[in-house]
């Protein structure tokens, strides 16, 4: 039988949809940027629900287990949608306006994809019984937190799978070798860093949904609630944003390492004002979030003058040095001005990664002055210092600030991502301007003439 | 159940096993009026333990089981392994291609090292999550951090007997690393090399410090762990001292009055000296100990026999093209190497943040002197502990993606 995309390049009455490149992908960037915030919602707030249901059950607090329900009702519902938006993608403007592109994804990826599709089943029968059978399974309490973490391993494979193909379309390896694909040299980096960051986005999700709280409770036990989910979440938020400057920086070696083209792009060519739109965004987090524990702390009576000195430190390195307007916006900026040497020059340049260096002290301040804020913070909770309701409108606005931040930032950093390979979806194998044009892709034909058939790489292919 | 006419079983096992048993007790008895064999069993076995908690408490045995484990199969295999650059590789091929048995011990003396530091690593984590280092005990947790060095030791020098082309290699960037030692770097690294170059002696030094200079060092530090867990006990877990803050003075007082050998460990921190609920060591905590240590060198015997030891080709100094890898233990400190710049690269990476986390490990008893143990109420610790454990578990990780492009 003859594989589609070849009747497709064999027929010239078929004509593309009547899209233009740029409106395509518009639309891809904004159905996916959307889908990417609920799968990461998603995938943290399965290890949050599940962690919380588990101390709700140890320490007998009844505030936790309230909180698991609400939680697992919440994942329900975003789910439903989320994952209609996947489906969407795929099948509307993956396969109607990048069709060149999903195919040579499918042949490539044919493997990863099929463990996900399977991961994805998981997680719908987990979810699902833990969302309609959650007081029944609660006298099993064992059980219910066992399927939470079933869920979150489904959860966590859906996401290795789609990181191993997102990693793979920057650095993609000159091989028809599954392994030497799968463990790309990105894959691990990229790993890590959705992994982290998603927790800390649901962090900052549920942190949102206190502020929101806490500013239209009607009464005291409402306040209480709500002040204490905006805690909670914003420790999840702040604590796991503080290993993001780390992995992203080993990340970042990893691209300029093997796609060099694209971390230019990013650190230093057209996206660097975007990626310093990034670090301004990440101050925002550290400081409004350090702020917020400060301010906490002291509503209920404490001084907390480490906290006091953490607020003021990190502030003053989110305004002095990484803020946009203190940096150069590009290399090129950088060599007008003459600042291409190095810093004991007078020049912007340090030897360490080539980064322009205000960017890179902002980030050591801030990791170093969150790791202190977040202990300090909870040595207070741990000796019951904070009573919850104590909590103003301050506390809110700052919750509310650090989630738009956080949901902001991982915004940015898709748009960062897709447009640092540019021209290309695939580095170097796949171009944006080819999926309207019905043109078999440049890699796939050959495998797809070849006696693998329609030349999907199997697990024992090898070489290159 | 014996009928009214027959003589009851055990009785007729004594009848049966006279002739053997009595011979024997005799000389038990001799013996044992000579060397104290019953009050030293007596004293080894019967103590008291905490009760809850004590599956995690077996990882310290299991930890002295492999490491007596490693001495018995490195026993054999020297049987057999000559520790010569032209003879080492010969040796240990003959093992894998002529010597089944010996292909086992081979085995099961890596997957030993391999499950020794993962154990070892567990039972750190285990004490300090539990706060067992506090007062009085912070003597012993110093002791475990440099046993846990001086293994760490035995496994870099181990990995480089084989002579194969990675532990060539291997050697070659531990004796160019030593290098970097202020003052005394190039005088290190003569006296590990043997002279200016690698060379046939860097092999037999390698060789002496790893069944010589470390054991010797090992065995005695194991002795004094073990007299200082004797002498204030088992701290356990925190679970073993939930009331103690809600305790009036006489209900602690009669339990300290109460508490069995080898408790109440002194000086402690008030309702810290005694676990509120206490087990037999012997047969209790034995039982934990035996099976744990028993599946453990199982999956060690297992892993010899389906996955072996690898034996690369011969030490070829000209193959210039070869990429060391290091072994899994050293993945986070390989990765932290590239993290610096050249000139940066092994000062900062080998001995000033690596210098800097043995030390702070080392002081984490006089750091955290609070009586607190619940690990959820020392942040101070946890926290930065656990971003610590993290950090090495991503480097290890980015370091397996990025050897793995290489």
């Amino acid at each position: 039988m003859t594989p589609p995309t070849l009747v497709a390049a064999a027929s010239p009455h078929l004509v593309a949809i009547p899209i233009s490149t740029g409106m395509a992908t518009a639309l891809v960037a904004l159905l996916m940027l959307t889908h990417i915030q609920f799968a990461a919602f998603q995938q943290g707030g399965y290890i949050i629900l599940a962690v919380t249901d588990f101390i709700g059950w140890k320490g007998k607090d009844a505030r936790k287990d309230r909180f698991s329900k609400g939680l697992v009702t919440v994942l329900g519902a975003t789910f439903a949608f989320g994952s209609t938006l996947a489906i969407f993608a795929t099948l509307i403007l993956f396969l109607g306006l990048w069709s060149q592109f999903f195919v040579e994804l499918v042949r490539i990826m044919f493997w990863p994809l099929i463990v996900e599709a399977i991961a994805f089943v998981g997680e719908i029968i987990c979810l699902y019984t833990l969302y309609s059978q959650w007081d029944k399974l609660g006298r099993v309490r064992p059980l219910r937190v066992g399927l939470e973490l079933l869920l979150f391993i489904n959860a966590s494979i859906q996401m290795l799978a789609i990181n191993v193909v997102a990693s793979y379309m920057l650095t993609p390896r000159p091989s028809n070798s599954l392994a030497l694909n799968l463990l790309n040299p990105t894959e691990i980096p990229l790993e890590l860093h959705r992994f982290v960051g998603n927790i800390a986005f649901d962090g900052a999700m549920i942190a949102l949904v206190g502020g929101i709280r806490l500013l239209l409770a009607k009464g005291p036990e409402g306040k209480a609630y709500g002040d204490w989910i905006g805690h909670y979440g914003l420790v999840y938020a702040v604590g796991f944003t503080i290993a993001q400057p780390l992995i992203g920086w080993e990340y970042a070696k990893e691209i300029q390492l093997h796609a060099y083209a694209s971390w230019y792009s990013m650190m230093l060519g057209g996206l660097s004002v975007a990626f310093l739109f990034q670090v301004f965004l990440l101050g925002a987090i550290f400081t409004v979030g350090i702020f917020y524990l400060w301010r906490r702390v002291r509503a209920s009576g404490f001084r907390a003058p480490t906290l006091a000195v953490c607020a003021a430190l990190s502030f003053a390195s989110w305004l002095l040095i990484a803020t946009p307007s203190s940096l150069a916006w590009s290399y090129e900026d950088v060599v007008a001005a003459n600042a291409n040497v190095p810093i004991w020059q007078g020049g912007l340049i340090i030897p360490w990664g080539q980064m322009i260096p205000f960017k890179l002290v902002a980030l050591i301040v801030f990791t170093g002055v969150a790791i202190v804020a977040v202990t300090v913070y909870l040595k207070h909770v741990s000796k019951g210092e904070l009573r919850w309701g104590d909590a103003g409108r301050g506390q809110a606005a700052a919750l509310i600030t650090v989630a738009i931040a956080i949901s902001l930032m991982m915004a940015l950093m898709g748009y960062i991502r897709e447009h640092s390979r540019a021209p290309f979806l695939i580095t170097d194998k796949v171009l944006i301007n080819q999926q309207q044009n019905f043109n078999p892709p440049s890699s796939a034909g050959p495998a797809l003439d070849g006696p693998a058939g329609v030349g999907i790489i199997m697990p024992w292919d090898s070489g290159p | 159940m014996s009928s009214p006419s027959q003589p009851p079983r055990s009785a007729l096992v004594a009848k049966l096993t006279r002739p053997v048993a009595r011979p024997l007790a005799a000389t038990y008895r001799w013996v044992d009026e000579r060397m104290g064999i019953s009050d030293l069993t007596h004293q080894l076995l019967y103590e008291a333990v905490p009760r809850r908690g004590a599956w995690s408490y077996s990882l310290g045995s299991a930890t002295l089981i492999i490491i007596v484990l490693q001495i018995v199969t490195g026993m054999f295999l020297l049987w057999t392994y000559v520790p010569s650059t032209t003879e080492a590789w010969e040796s240990l091929n003959f093992i894998e291609h002529h010597d089944e048995f010996a292909a086992i011990v081979r085995g099961m003396h890596l997957w030993g090292a391999y499950v020794l530091l993962f154990v070892i690593g567990l039972h750190m984590i285990r004490t300090f999550v539990s706060g067992s280092y506090k007062k009085p005990r912070e003597l012993n947790w110093i002791v475990g951090v440099i046993l846990f060095l001086l293994v760490l030791g035995l496994g870099i020098t181990g990995a480089m007997l084989p002579w194969d082309q990675a532990a060539y290699w291997t050697a070659t960037v531990v004796t160019h690393v030593v290098d970097y030692i202020p003052f005394f770097g190039n005088w290190t690294q003569e006296i590990l090399r043997g002279g200016p170059q690698m060379g046939p002696e860097t092999l037999t030094r390698f060789f002496a410090i790893h069944i010589w200079l470390l054991p010797a060092l090992l065995v005695p530090l194991i002795g004094l762990h073990l007299i200082l867990l004797r002498r204030h006990g088992e701290h356990g877990s925190w679970v073993n001292y939930e009331g103690v803050e809600s305790e009036t003075e006489g209900e602690r007082a009669t339990r300290m009055a109460e508490a069995e050998y080898p408790y109440p460990a002194v000086p402690s921190d008030p309702g810290y000296a005694v676990p509120m609920d206490l087990d037999d060591f012997f047969p209790s905590q034995v039982f934990k100990d035996a099976t744990v240590s028993f599946v453990l060198v199982l999956i060690i015997f297992v892993m010899a026999v389906v996955v072996g030891a690898p034996l690369e080709r011969a030490a070829n100094p000209a193959a210039l093209n070869y990429v060391p890898t290091p072994e899994w233990f050293f993945l986070p400190l390989d990765q932290l190497l590239v993290q610096f710049p050249q000139a940066w690269m092994i000062p900062v990476g080998v001995f000033v943040l690596p210098g800097i986390g043995t030390t702070l490990l080392m002081l984490v008893p006089f750091l955290d002197r609070s009586p607190e143990r619940e690990p959820w109420r020392r942040p101070e610790v946890m926290v930065p502990a656990l971003f610590a454990i993290l950090f090495l578990i991503f480097e290890a990780l980015l370091a397996v993606n990025r050897l793995f492009n290489l």
